[in-house]
Parts: C-alpha cells; sequence; structure tokens
C-alpha cells in the first residue's frame, strides 16, 4: 500500500502536479522510481502474495515480503538495495512458479512461470543498471503475460478454435523479441512490442470468455466488463508503444494506457474475488463498484485524448487517475464493511450458531 | 440448479440427502466464470455416511488463489443442509485433472459449445 501510495504520488508529480513546498525526503525517489514502485514493488507484491496462497505454501511468502520491503528501501534513499532486494524477490517467484508448473504442467501454468522470467529478466538489467527503455518492457511483460496466463486458463471452458494457441504463441515470440531488442535495437524492439500487445488485445477481445460472462449478472458482468474495457485500453497501448518507438509523441499514452487502462482495469475487476482470497476479507459486491471504474476510464481519455486540445489535460488526466484509483480503495473498503454489516446482523443459522464468517 | 443432469457427479449415501446436497453445491458460483461448480465440473464425488459427508472436489487451475474462498463457501452451504452432528470433510484433489468433458450440457451452452 504504501509502494501505491507514493509511486502514485510520484507519477503526480511527473504529470505535472505541483508539490507542496515543504516535502519530506521521499517524494524524490517517488518521482525517479515511478515505475519501479508501481510494477516492481506493488504490483510485484500483489501478485507474489496471490502465488503463495495458491502455493500454500509458508515459505513463498518471503517473496512479496522483500518487495514489499524494497519498496520502502527505495524511499529511504536506497535504490540500490531495492533494486537488488526486487532481484531477490523476482527469483523467488520464479521458484514459487515452477512449483506451481510441477503441480500442474498445462500452458496457463508454463505462461506464469515466463511472465515470472520476464520480471526477472528486467530486474536482473535494472540491478546492473540498464537504462529504463531496455528494462520497463520485460517489467509490462510480467504484467501482461501473467494476465494472459490467467484469461488463457479461463479460455479452456470455450472450444477451442483451430489454431487459436498457435497464434497466441506467436504473439509471445514477438513480445519476447520486442523486450530483447529494446534497448540495443529500439525502433524494432519498440514496434515489435508494440505490435504484440495489439495482436494479443485482438486475440482476447475474440477469444476470451468475458464475451460469454458479459451477459452474465451482478460481479461476473463487472468483470467482464473490466475485462473488455482492458482489452481495449490494450489495443491502444499496443498502437501508442509502436508510434512512440517510430518517433510519434505518444509514451505517455502508451505507458498508462498499458499500466492504467489494461492492467488496473484488471485490478479493478478482480479486487472482489482476490481480497477474499489473500486477504481473508469478505465483500459485498454493488453498483458502487461502477464509480471508481468509470472515474479511471474517464480520466485516462481526458489524460491521453486531452493534450492534443488542451496542454494541462495530462495532468487534471492524471489528478483524476489517481482519484480513481484512490475512490477504488475507499469503494472496496466500504464494500468489505458492508458485507460485515450484513452478516453480523443477519439470523443466525438453523444450527443455532452465528452465520460463519 | 441441475434440471439436466439429476447425477453430475458420484454420490454414495441416503436418497433423501441427494437432492440437498446437489441444491447446496450448486449455490457455490465462481463469479469469474459466472457457473456453479456443479456446472464447470468440480465436483468428483459425494459420500454421506453416519457422522460424515465427505466431498471430492478440484479446481480448474493449481495457480488458483481463490481455492479456499470456494471451499469455504462450499462448507457453508453444507452446513445449511447437513445435520448438526454431521462433520463436513471438504477435499481438494488435483488428480485426475479437470478437462472440458466434465462440464454439464447447460455450462457448455453458455459457452458457446
Amino acid at each position: 500500500m504504501v509502494s501505491l501510495a507514493t509511486g502514485i504520488s510520484g507519477g503526480l508529480v511527473r504529470a505535472g502536479v505541483p508539490t507542496p513546498t515543504d516535502t519530506s525526503a521521499w517524494i524524490g525517489p517517488a518521482v525517479a522510481a515511478h515505475a519501479f514502485l508501481m510494477i516492481c514493488t506493488f504490483m510485484g507484491t500483489v501478485i507474489g502474495i496471490e502465488r503463495a496462497v495458491a502455493a500454500k505454501l509458508s515459505l513463498a511468502f518471503l517473496g512479496p515480503a522483500t518487495s514489499g520491503l524494497a519498496g520502502i528501501a527505495l524511499l529511504a534513499g536506497w535504490p540500490t538495495a531495492a533494486a537488488w532486494l526486487v532481484l531477490g524477490a523476482s527469483i523467488a517467484f520464479v521458484g514459487v512458479n515452477m512449483l506451481i508448473v510441477k503441480r500442474q504442467t498445462a500452458a496457463h501454468t508454463v505462461l506464469l512461470l515466463v511472465g515470472a522470467i520476464a520480471w526477472a529478466t528486467g530486474c536482473v538489467l535494472h540491478a546492473l543498471g540498464a537504462q529504463g527503455g531496455a528494462v520497463v518492457p520485460w517489467w509490462f511483460a510480467f504484467l501482461v503475460l501473467t494476465i494472459a496466463a490467467e484469461r488463457l486458463e479461463m479460455t479452456r471452458l470455450m472450444q477451442r478454435r483451430r489454431g487459436s494457441a498457435t497464434a497466441l504463441y506467436l504473439v509471445f515470440s514477438l513480445m519476447f523479441f520486442g523486450c530483447a531488442f529494446a534497448g540495443l535495437w529500439p525502433v524494432a524492439g519498440g514496434a515489435a512490442f508494440g505490435a504484440s500487445l495489439c495482436m494479443l488485445a485482438v486475440w482476447l477481445l475474440c477469444f476470451d470468455i468475458a464475451r460469454r460472462t458479459v451477459r452474465a449478472h451482478g460481479l461476473s458482468r463487472y468483470m467482464a466488463i473490466c475485462l473488455l474495457l482492458g482489452y481495449l485500453w490494450l489495443l491502444v497501448a499496443g498502437s501508442a508503444w509502436a508510434a512512440t518507438s517510430l518517433g510519434w509523441p505518444l509514451r505517455d499514452t502508451a505507458l498508462h494506457a498499458l499500466g492504467l487502462g489494461f492492467v488496473f482495469s484488471m485490478v479493478l475487476g478482480h479486487a472482489p474475488v482476490i481480497l477474499p482470497a489473500i486477504a481473508r476479507v469478505k465483500v459485498l459486491f454493488g453498483w458502487a463498484y461502477y464509480l471508481p471504474l468509470s472515474l479511471l476510464h474517464g480520466s485516462l481519455v481526458v489524460r491521453l485524448v486531452g493534450p492534443w486540445i488542451d496542454f494541462h489535460s495530462v495532468t487534471w488526466g492524471a489528478i483524476g487517475n489517481a482519484v480513481a484509483i484512490g475512490a477504488f480503495l475507499a469503494t472496496v473498503a466500504g464494500s468489505a464493511a458492508a458485507w460485515h454489516f450484513k452478516h453480523t446482523t443477519s439470523r443466525t443459522s438453523r444450527h443455532g450458531l452465528p452465520a460463519k464468517h | 440448479m441441475n434440471a439436466d443432469n439429476p447425477a453430475p457427479y458420484p454420490y454414495s449415501g441416503p436418497d433423501d440427502m441427494r437432492e440437498p446436497v446437489l441444491a447446496a453445491l450448486s449455490r457455490v458460483v465462481d463469479p469469474e466464470v459466472a457457473m456453479t461448480i456443479v456446472d464447470v465440473g468440480l465436483v468428483y464425488g459425494v459420500d454421506v455416511t453416519p457422522g460424515r459427508l465427505h466431498v471430492l472436489l478440484t479446481m480448474t487451475s493449481a495457480a488458483c488463489p481463490v481455492a479456499d474462498v470456494i471451499l469455504d463457501d462450499v462448507e457453508t452451504e453444507l452446513e445449511r443442509v447437513a445435520p448438526p452432528e454431521m462433520t463436513i470433510d471438504v477435499e481438494l484433489v488435483w488428480k485426475p485433472a479437470w478437462t472440458t468433458d466434465r462440464m454439464s450440457a447447460r455450462a457448455k451452452s453458455f459457452m458457446g459449445w
């Protein structure tokens, strides 16, 4: 949570929000390491916890504890220690994923392992001092592959169309080419990476079960909407990424369509299901969840389309993005409280015991 | 409910428990797929003996962090239909691996098969 809050703050400063004059010491590192905080110490920790819960292994929690600690180290002004801590966490994460593959060898578990390796690769480069352009594609590949793996697992419930698996492996090969050449041959690497994101978006829009579950109700429908909106932003992100490598000024669009539009939309969609799983906190889903979702996507449009109309839109859009995430956290907290209230005031079960929560 | 298949999983035990257990398990939904665990085919078997209600369950993915939540939900629903003195034992297994063959006709229809 510290990583999330400070990462967002650093991002806001970079987007042009003026800092208060008596800023505490952490804001400097937060600004410089926005990607590190958001991807490695925030998302890396959350995903690490998720995988540890699935593995049912206490030792597996060491990895996310380390990446969480790395966030604190960075803010305390120790970026080198933070980089090496995150590298350790990512290697531990690779280990946990190998265990999962051993338990169930399937396309999606192998893909999760590949995503873990992408994270570790980026962390090695970062710890050795490689510049952001060479590192960030690997970090994003970690997030994209992790999400794609889960969606691939879900698509097993639908009839597998011939050629769809092959198409997906081609997409991932292109993504890896893009990551590998991001530092050495930025134009080709960036174009390939961007193209792979676009192709993945099209694949997901065609084959993901969200096309079916969007016709359901309640939480299932909400999750599907989050997913489908995310896939549209993935398409935008891929196009912008490729365009940026070819010289267009679309770097902010590429990074935040991917990080906010795609990744955070996934987070918003899955929170009502994942939070009970990893924090043992049950939530009562309701229409309120649509508010931060609308705010996120609306503010993203302002941020990314606005600059072509009005120079200050990036700042206002970024503020909107931050407010959306804050609103989302408030919604989650509120829905947890609502669940608790509902279940402590409901009738006792027919066995005469208080309802279990 | 599973009107399309009265016996979606192997069941052994008293006849008067068959329907309530099926109804209870059919109330456990995986929101990501908008289907019940019975429709997806995650229930491998139910065995009711005096004093013990044993359910064999699997998940579609070993990387699934929500397995415990689903197990909790299964226990909660079974507690509503089981006699107070009965122990509820929900066991998570990974073999045989789940396949799409285990999906019910309704599940396949919803997924566009």
